[in-house]
């Protein structure tokens, strides 16, 4: 064991952290919703097939969407019961989605994969794919196609920085379940043949530090507390001193970065057989009456969470899946919990910005704390000019949308929102280009 | 759950709180030390130079916008202080032997052509204030003739009678007799209203810095340069080094004139490069011409701003790595 601090990048922002509402509140379960919604597409590459149709009786932990290409995840029942329909909804982050929804029967009969004595590295990774696992941080990337790379890495980094605010998932895991995190984190170096594993920790959570001590194997980085810390090639820079190149991926340095949540899920999948049904998410928010942190079974509907939650205040304005800083914000409560949430916000005037955009005042803010060295007044002007070519000459495409650039932005505009947009358009005009 | 008005944007969600306005505001805030000296040196008439120059700035601005077709209560809630800035500056950096209609047209010009004319905040090419002191320099200098001496008398030495700036004598050789501490004080140097006392100035920058609005390395660059150009000049004799930087309007303008957001550049090479060229071209030309010369140089380097910006942009996290032949792993 060794413990040492993190390297710090000198750009980057600090906002305030909030993390106190719910930070020492254990995680609680949540009791099964009547129904649940489970969407086909809570990842990055193509949607699941449903291999359910209405009517049929389903177990927890059934297969109710088969992986559909290489990059792809399957989804399973989080709940026993009845297939209610499998129905296309648009649903509150606006994508049209598959949801094959389980009407709940109580019984809560398991399904469970066959227990396998001693797994290989390549029994691991199909476990892993098998389990349905995907980067439960946000990106929902599959995580048995980022254990294969194409050549040896040498270290693996595990993500407890947790750098947005009010998210405090992460954070509760890492101290109530350390000996499940270790033991995943075992397995997946193994699956990856390396021995050295690092993990980062933000400062501020001193007491995650220590409740990882005890394990001599592990390395500890301590991380400065700023946003985006927990963004990969920032992590890597910053516990390694490794520098990511432009568009390349962390395996090109010889990393792999896994989340914490991530390694729980493979801890399941590998020892206690299940697939991924659940998820654990901070409900937070000075518009929620009760801030939690909750285990909740995918599919579960955001009133049922709401509910559980004590309901929203009058004076809440806007609902965000997943932290304030890169999360999407809902148009309504029709939104189902996903593998990749790690948390609902409720946030009240004051707290979230509503200021129109007035004129850009070039004082290159957003520049300054651009994480990744872009110039995001530049590209937000050509992506209003509909300037595509130059958006990409000025580096679109290597924006992370963390938000630094608009969180200080004194002209309060929407720079994040003008990039993506950008970064849209430029993958389309690829697309009819080639 | 009754509330079906949720709010719907692009994240982040939480923001920073300061906006263009708190940031004018405290550019405000940081120009007062500098006129309530000016008003202490020059009486009455400097307090109503800068009130006239400051209400003409945001009432051409309100008449601008009126004719523009904006309402009156948009126009009152999406004022931004910038024309106060503006205003401010350009009352400053008059004397108080202008007629009162000067400050009135300076301002009503910097305002409505170099500013609204252009699109408004964070749209102009040159520096507004910096255009209107150059405005009323050109138009009515002819009206005016000398720099007046402010009423407190130099410390501890006797009184100058001189029309010139001591800037200008300063060029033509004539080392003046008087301290570096009445230069930094302002007393017994003539000149004009919020140029006078440096260390309010000097006060002020160090409040912004303080604050966050501006980078304080970057005039002191400005300065550092200016000055040891000037001694490079007269053949490194550096006892024109703080005589060069304390007169004139260097310290009013490298603080508040060239950090002007909107006329700088975008990435700290391109701020350095600006503000040495600032340096090196305010020198040269106040000795080639023997007169102050640091707005003509404000306005002529704002003019290459756009051209620095277009060269010097700044290179991705990791961009360096796929040059480099020597690997990291």
């Amino acid at each position: 064991m060794s413990i040492k601090k993190g390297k710090f990048f000198p750009y980057g922002i600090h906002p305030e952290g909030r993390k106190e509402l719910t930070s020492e509140l254990p995680i609680e379960i949540m009791p099964l919703p009547s129904k649940v919604y489970l969407s086909m597409s809570q990842h990055i590459g193509a949607p699941a097939m449903p291999t359910v149709a209405k009517g049929d009786v389903v177990k927890k932990g059934q297969l109710i969407g088969k992986e559909n290409g290489a990059v792809s995840a399957n989804v399973y029942s989080s709940v026993s019961g009845t297939v209610f329909g499998v129905e296309e909804i648009i649903n509150a982050l606006g994508q049209k989605q598959t949801y094959v929804i389980i009407e709940t029967d109580g019984s809560n009969e398991e399904a469970l994969f066959e227990s396998v004595k001693d797994f290989e590295p390549t029994t691991l990774i199909e476990r892993i794919r098998l389990a349905g696992i995907v980067g439960l941080g946000g990106a929902g990337f599959p995580t048995a196609v980022k254990l294969s790379p194409k050549t040896q890495l040498d270290t693996l980094i595990i993500n407890g920085a947790e750098c947005e605010p009010y998210l405090n998932c992460d954070y509760r895991l890492m101290l109530e379940r350390t000996e499940d995190i270790y033991k995943g984190i075992k397995h997946v170096a193994k699956a990856l043949k390396l021995n050295n594993v690092i993990i980062g920790i933000e400062e501020n959570k001193p007491l995650a530090i220590k409740a990882f001590e005890k394990f001599s194997d592990i390395n500890i980085v301590v991380l400065k507390k700023q946003y985006p810390m927990g963004s990969e090639k920032h992590l890597i820079y910053c516990t390694t001193g490794r520098k990511v190149p432009v568009g390349k991926m962390p395996f090109d340095v010889g990393v792999c970065v896994q989340n914490i949540k991530t390694m729980i899920a493979c801890y399941e999948a590998i020892e206690l057989n299940k697939p991924l049904t659940e998820t654990v998410m901070t409900v937070s928010g000075n518009g929620v009456t009760e801030p939690k942190n909750l285990k909740v079974a995918l599919g579960t509907p955001l009133t049922d969470v709401l509910n559980y939650c004590g309901g929203l205040k009058d004076n809440a304005v806007k609902l965000v899946a997943g932290g304030p800083m890169m999360g999407k914000a809902l148009i309504g409560l029709n939104h189902y919990v996903r593998k990749t949430d790690s948390g609902v916000l409720a946030l009240i005037n004051g707290e979230t910005d509503t200021d129109a955009p007035t004129n850009c005042i070039n004082c290159a803010k957003c520049a300054r704390n651009c994480p990744m060295r872009l110039m995001p007044m530049y590209i937000e002007s050509f992506a209003l000019a509909d300037d595509y070519t130059n958006a990409e000459k000025y580096g679109a495409m290597n924006c992370l949308e963390c938000g630094s650039c608009a969180f200080n932005c004194p002209a309060k505009r929407p720079l994040v929102q003008s990039i993506s947009m950008a970064k849209a358009k430029i993958r389309e005009m690829k697309k009819n280009g080639k | 759950m009754a509330n079906n008005l949720l709010v719907f944007s692009a994240s982040p969600h939480v923001k920073a709180k300061r906006t263009t306005k708190h940031i004018m505001i405290d550019v405000c805030i940081a120009l007062l030390p500098a006129c309530i000296m000016g008003v202490i040196y020059f009486g009455l008439n400097a307090f109503l130079i800068l009130a006239l120059s400051l209400l003409s700035a945001v009432i051409s601005e309100f008449i601008y916008l009126l004719i523009c077709g904006k309402k009156f209560k948009a126009i009152i809630k999406e004022f931004d202080f910038t024309s106060c800035v503006t205003g401010l500056l350009v009352g400053m950096s008059i004397g108080t032997n202008y007629p009162l209609y000067a400050p009135v047209f300076g301002s009503a010009f910097a305002i409505i052509v170099v500013k609204m004319l252009f699109g408004g905040t964070g749209k102009n090419l040159v520096n507004p204030a910096v255009t209107g002191r150059i405005f009323i320099f050109m138009s009515f200098q002819t009206v005016v003739g000398a720099w007046l001496l402010p009423s407190i008398s130099a410390i501890g030495e006797p009184a100058v009678n001189t029309s010139a700036t001591l800037l200008e004598s300063l060029l033509k050789g004539e080392i003046s007799n008087l301290s570096n501490l009445n230069l930094l004080l302002g007393t017994g140097v003539a000149g004009c209203i919020g140029e006078t006392c440096k260390l309010a100035l000097i006060i002020g920058g160090i409040y912004l810095a303080i604050r966050g609005v501006i980078n304080i390395g970057y005039p002191i660059i400005y300065i550092a340069v200016t000055g040891l150009f000037t001694v490079a000049l007269n053949g490194f004799e550096f006892t024109y080094f703080l005589p060069s930087i304390l007169s004139g309007g260097l310290i009013l303008g490298a603080i508040f004139m060239a950090t002007d957001y909107t006329t700088t550049p975008n990435t700290t090479v391109g701020n350095i490069i600006y503000f040495v060229a600032l340096g090196l071209v305010t020198a040269g030309l106040r000795q080639a011409t023997g007169m102050e010369t640091v707005s003509f140089a404000i306005l002529l380097m704002n003019l290459f701003v756009p051209l620095i910006d277009k060269f010097v942009i700044n290179r991705p996290f990791g961009f360096i790595k796929t040059k480099k032949t020597k690997g990291g792993v």
